[in-house]
């Protein structure tokens, strides 16, 4: 039998906020993921995947529980260069240029052979001179992901890692990720869009409030958080600038309620969706970005 | 599109690989050492103001004061002051490192605590000994005067005592956290070299309460080889044991000030 690349038991993990009161971030997860999966942790901001992440980094000890990772405590297995993150917090020292920043964290990985290779990986060639200062968004998290890839990882973990990437960027990041991943490596990530879990994980852990509320395939979690929606399109003629029109809604509303339709949500076109369109490129997904609340 | 990740893959993580490389600290120490030298406004602080300073406060002035003249007893002021500055903002740089961010990037990698820790020290000493050896170089050009021992053992004081402004700049750092905290201990060094008689040379009720501020002993030590502890302007002596306790008091305090604040910093995260 293989070492599962995490092994969490009973991970428990509280805070105690300013006023005194104690917040428990995450609560009695079990978790265990195989090397070669890809895991995507979907949640809303604070449902603990943060804290999850950190503790399966070593960053933060559990209050109980305890947690592997490749069977050894998280800090060896960072240590032995067998786990590493694109940590949605970490920061980059803004007067370090792109390449002196990979160097820098290849030196203290003791793996300077690899700046270039990594530095090519995330195509930050073109870039590589450039001060951190005065790169977009989308590039600093490129970079971080290039600080991921230099101790030559077993096992990713992703927290967030699209934050501030236009829609093609995050297409091309995780084109990246799949072609990596077909390689073999383990793969988590934290994302809050359920698009990219659904492109691109095959299994899916729903966090809410600290909780695993639901852990399967990504198809089966998609099933259980929700049915399936109809979108539809009005009639031109009924739709101003202040939405759709309220006397058509009341007739549709009573022309679905005798097929046990309950619930009629007006919502504008998804910006991703929009956006998409606009630009040409193909959405992932037939909902291309929807957020969880 | 320049957002482009697609480089095809040429690496698979093998199964059996020669583990637990060891940190090439000496690597990341230059890098950073150049980093810090490369800051232009921070040099400014750091070098080129003490030699204006210099400049305008006794340049080339040959009265004697102890064993050497004045415009030596300047140069050693001015090269302490450039010196302080120096370990003050790189350990205040340190500190806002780590509490904005690339203290979690480190700590993804196998570098202890410590040993980061000896990095930064290390970084703070070379930059300290950069406004001391200009500062020298200078003075020696423009006339400062002195024996041998004056010139060695007061750079070796200005030098080694500058260390004690690196636990201040952590300390000020760790308290007051975000952007600003370094350019915040690093002006409040102004307000303390003028407290602590480095600019100039001050008497009365002031130079009372200025002997209690955490620049006076450090000064008064790096300037005792030529000064022998006699303040100009016939304002009195400082016993060496007076400067020592100034310096031994404010390390427990500031050591003290810098576990606190990093002590507060963990309970928050």
């Amino acid at each position: 039998m293989t070492t599962p690349a995490i092994r969490a038991t009973g991970l428990h993990k509280t805070f105690r906020a300013t006023d005194g009161t104690e917040v428990v971030a995450v609560d009695h997860v079990d978790l265990t993921v195989q090397p070669g999966e890809i895991v995507a942790f979907l949640g809303p901001n604070g449902a603990g995947k943060t804290t999850t992440v950190d503790m399966l980094l070593g960053l933060t000890s559990p209050t109980s529980g305890t947690v592997e990772v490749f069977g050894v405590h998280p800090h060896h297995a960072v240590v032995e260069g067998r786990v590493s993150s694109v940590l949605q917090t970490g920061g980059l020292l803004p007067d370090f240029t792109v390449r002196e920043t990979v160097r820098a964290i290849a030196a203290l990985h003791g793996r300077s052979d690899r700046t270039d290779v990594v530095l090519e990986r995330a195509n930050l060639g073109p870039i590589a001179d450039r001060l951190v200062q005065a790169c977009s968004g989308g590039e600093q998290q490129r970079l971080k992901f290039a600080l991921a890839l230099v101790p030559d990882p077993d096992l990713v973990i992703l927290d967030e890692p699209t934050t501030g990437m236009d829609v093609g960027a995050r297409q091309d990041f995780w084109d990246a990720m799949r072609a990596d991943a077909a390689q073999g490596r383990t793969i988590v990530f934290a994302t809050h869009y359920l698009a990219e879990a659904d492109a691109f994980a095959e299994r899916t852990v729903l966090m809410a409030g600290g909780r695993i509320v639901a852990d399967g395939t990504t198809a089966d979690v998609r099933a259980s958080y929700g049915a399936r929606s109809i979108n539809l399109r009005p009639p031109t003629d009924v739709v101003g600038p202040h939405g759709v029109d309220e006397a058509w809604l009341a007739r549709l509303r009573a022309a679905v309620a005798p097929l046990g339709i309950t619930d009629l949500e007006v919502s504008s076109a998804s910006l991703e969706a929009a956006f998409l369109a606009l630009t040409g490129a193909t959405p992932s997904t037939d909902e291309a970005e929807e957020a969880l609340r | 599109m320049t957002d482009v990740l697609t480089t095809p893959s040429t690496e698979a993580p093998t199964a059996v690989r020669t583990r637990a490389a060891r940190p090439q600290v000496l690597a990341y120490a230059r890098l950073d050492l150049r980093r810090q030298l490369r800051d232009r406004v921070g040099m400014f602080f750091i070098v080129a103001l003490p030699a204006f300073l210099f400049f305008v406060f006794g340049m080339g002035d040959d009265e004697a004061i102890g064993s050497a003249n004045v415009a030596m007893y300047v140069m050693v002021s001015m090269a302490a002051y450039g010196a302080v500055t120096a370990t003050t903002s790189v350990a205040g740089a340190a500190a806002t490192e780590q509490t904005m961010g690339w203290g979690r990037q480190i700590a993804l990698t196998p570098l202890r605590p410590l040993a980061f820790v000896g990095v930064k020290t290390a970084v703070a000493m070379v930059v300290a000994a950069v406004p001391i050896a200009l500062i020298y170089a200078i003075g020696a050009a423009t006339g400062s005067r002195g024996n041998a021992v004056d010139w060695l053992a007061s750079a070796a004081i200005a030098w080694a005592g500058s260390a004690l402004f690196a636990i201040y700049g952590l300390a000020v750092c760790l308290l007051f956290k975000g952007p600003n905290a370094a350019g915040i201990a690093s002006g409040l060094i102004v307000i303390l070299s003028f407290l602590g008689n480095v600019f100039t040379p001050m008497s009365g009720l002031i130079l009372t309460i200025g002997k209690l501020t955490p620049l006076y002993g450090y000064a008064g030590l790096a300037r005792y080889p030529l000064s022998e502890g006699y303040l100009p302007m016939d304002a009195g002596h400082d016993p060496v044991w007076l400067m020592l306790a100034n310096v031994v008091a404010w390390t427990v305090i500031f050591a003290g000030l810098a576990v606190w604040g990093l002590r507060r910093g963990r309970e928050r995260v």
